[in-house]
């Protein structure tokens, strides 16, 4: 049993330094990565609007229909629960959350 | 399969605590790199509300000329709190009714149980904590397809009692999307609970998986190690193809397992959005193949499983009345070393989403 506890307390270990380093790399990128779907002006609106539905289509189409679309608070919490639900990817939920509360 | 190596087996047998002198710096980098990671920029978007959804279901099914009535109801609740946390809970209330014997009257069953309870922390874009109790990420079908009003055919897979069902402990998920392929895991550690609502294995496993955006191709494999009992092994493979050219799914999965059996099978279903007339029309059909493991007949049945070697043909037709409403019907033919039978299935199935809290929230 402690043979075990010790090959999982390894693993933990490594998961947790492998997050720090990825989380740490990442925050010199993260404006970029972030600003993308937030800086969107009129021009990019349409562009977003169909990314957005690709990316609906590609991740939730997967699995069921499409729903009606329904109140920008509710989606929100909807799309939350899918990205746990469905592992979806940061990118992808926000726009998905866009493209469904438009 | 209980290998360890000397060096690790040397350490822990004389330091006690090298788990957790490995295990506290391991939670220390997590939280390291949950506070070094940028936060979820909701801040701009709509603030989430509490709510209530789920399905509801009206199954008819024959099986071997044995007809059994179903009502299912699995209300899901969603209270989001903050940017970062989420609660969800899915119970399930179900009662069968059905014949004792073949002249006798109807007699009803109703099982009540706790999908799961869960609390999670979007720790940052790529890592999600979970505590609770959950569905085992194991293949796709237990997490993804499970709900009534989401599966093609009413009837689960025949290996879906491999591996799947709920843990209590604790996980680590989330997605990286780079581009061309978007890459999925899951990592999770479930602890033996007896609790009759609780119920669980000690074990530890998870799921990775890779879906490429632009094919719109999902593979994935799973394992899960038991810990306890007979410390059997499962492993398990997934695949999806959503071609863009026409409106259908092709879903199929594998398990084996050194006691519970193995088998694969795969599922297509085919959306008739293309003709006039047929939009809301769905023609599904599944093949699938379980061979026995070494689980005793009796255990097999009480899990779910077959107790022979099966092989078995699906056909079902979906009409979908509006959104979340659809009603269904299948038709299905299993060989079995054991007997061969017809199973036929009608039904209906809702899923409801209500919106909680104060009307000005919403």
């Amino acid at each position: 049993m402690k043979n075990r506890n010790g090959i999982y307390a390894a693993l933990f270990l490594l998961v947790g330094t492998m997050l720090a380093v990825n989380a740490a790399a990442q925050n010199g990128t993260s404006a970029t990565a972030n600003a993308s779907p937030a800086v969107a002006s009129a021009a990019d609106a349409r562009a977003l609007r169909i990314e957005g539905e690709q990316r609906f289509r590609a991740n939730c189409g997967r699995c069921h229909n499409a729903p009606h679309k329904f109140p920008p608070r509710m989606m929100a919490t909807i799309v939350r629960h899918m990205r746990v639900r469905a592992t979806i990817t940061d990118d992808d939920m926000k726009l998905i959350l866009r493209y469904m509360t438009e | 399969m209980n290998k360890t190596s000397p060096s690790t087996r040397l350490w822990t047998a004389r330091c006690p605590m090298f788990s957790w002198m490995l295990a506290v710096p391991g939670f220390l980098a997590i939280l390291l790199g949950t506070a070094c990671a940028p936060a979820q920029a909701q801040t701009d978007e709509a603030k989430p509300i509490p709510i209530l959804t789920g399905g509801a279901a009206l199954l008819s099914n024959v099986k071997d000329g044995q007809p059994q009535v179903l009502t299912v109801a699995a209300p899901v609740l969603l209270v989001p709190l903050g940017d970062r946390f989420l609660i969800e809970t899915r119970s399930k209330m179900q009662d069968i009714f059905e014949r004792s014997d073949a002249a006798g009257w109807y007699g009803a069953t109703s099982t009540q149980g706790l999908d799961y309870l869960q609390a999670d922390y979007i720790a940052n874009r790529y890592v999600t904590v979970t505590v609770g109790r959950f569905l085992t990420p194991f293949g796709m079908f237990n997490e993804r397809m499970l709900p009534f009003w989401i599966r093609c055919l009413q009837n689960t897979p025949l290996i879906y009692p491999i591996a799947t069902g709920s843990s209590d402990g604790a996980m680590l998920r989330g997605g990286i999307s780079s581009g061309k392929a978007n890459i999925n895991y899951a990592l999770y550690f479930s602890t033996l609970s007896t609790n009759a609502v609780l119920k669980s294995d000690r074990t530890a496993g998870g799921r990775i998986g890779m879906f490429l955006p632009g094919k719109r191709i999902e593979v994935g494999a799973s394992f899960q190690q038991l810990l306890q009992q007979d410390r059997s092994r499962t492993v398990g493979m997934h695949f999806a193809w959503q071609p863009k050219a026409i409106p259908m799914n092709l879903r199929s999965e594998y398990a084996r397992s050194g006691m519970k059996g193995s088998g694969i099978w795969i599922e297509s279903d085919y959306r008739l959005s293309q003709i006039p007339h047929a939009r809301k029309m769905e023609v599904v059909s599944r093949a699938q193949k379980y061979r026995v493991g070494k689980l005793a007949s009796a255990d097999a049945v009480n899990l779910g499983l077959p107790a022979a070697d099966t092989f078995e043909m699906d056909f079902g037709f979906n009409y979908y009345l509006r959104d979340g409403m659809k009603a269904t019907t299948s038709y299905g033919r299993q060989f079995s070393t054991a007997k061969d039978s017809n199973i036929w299935t009608a039904g209906m199935s809702y899923r409801f989403v209500v919106p909680l809290g104060p009307k000005d929230m919403r």
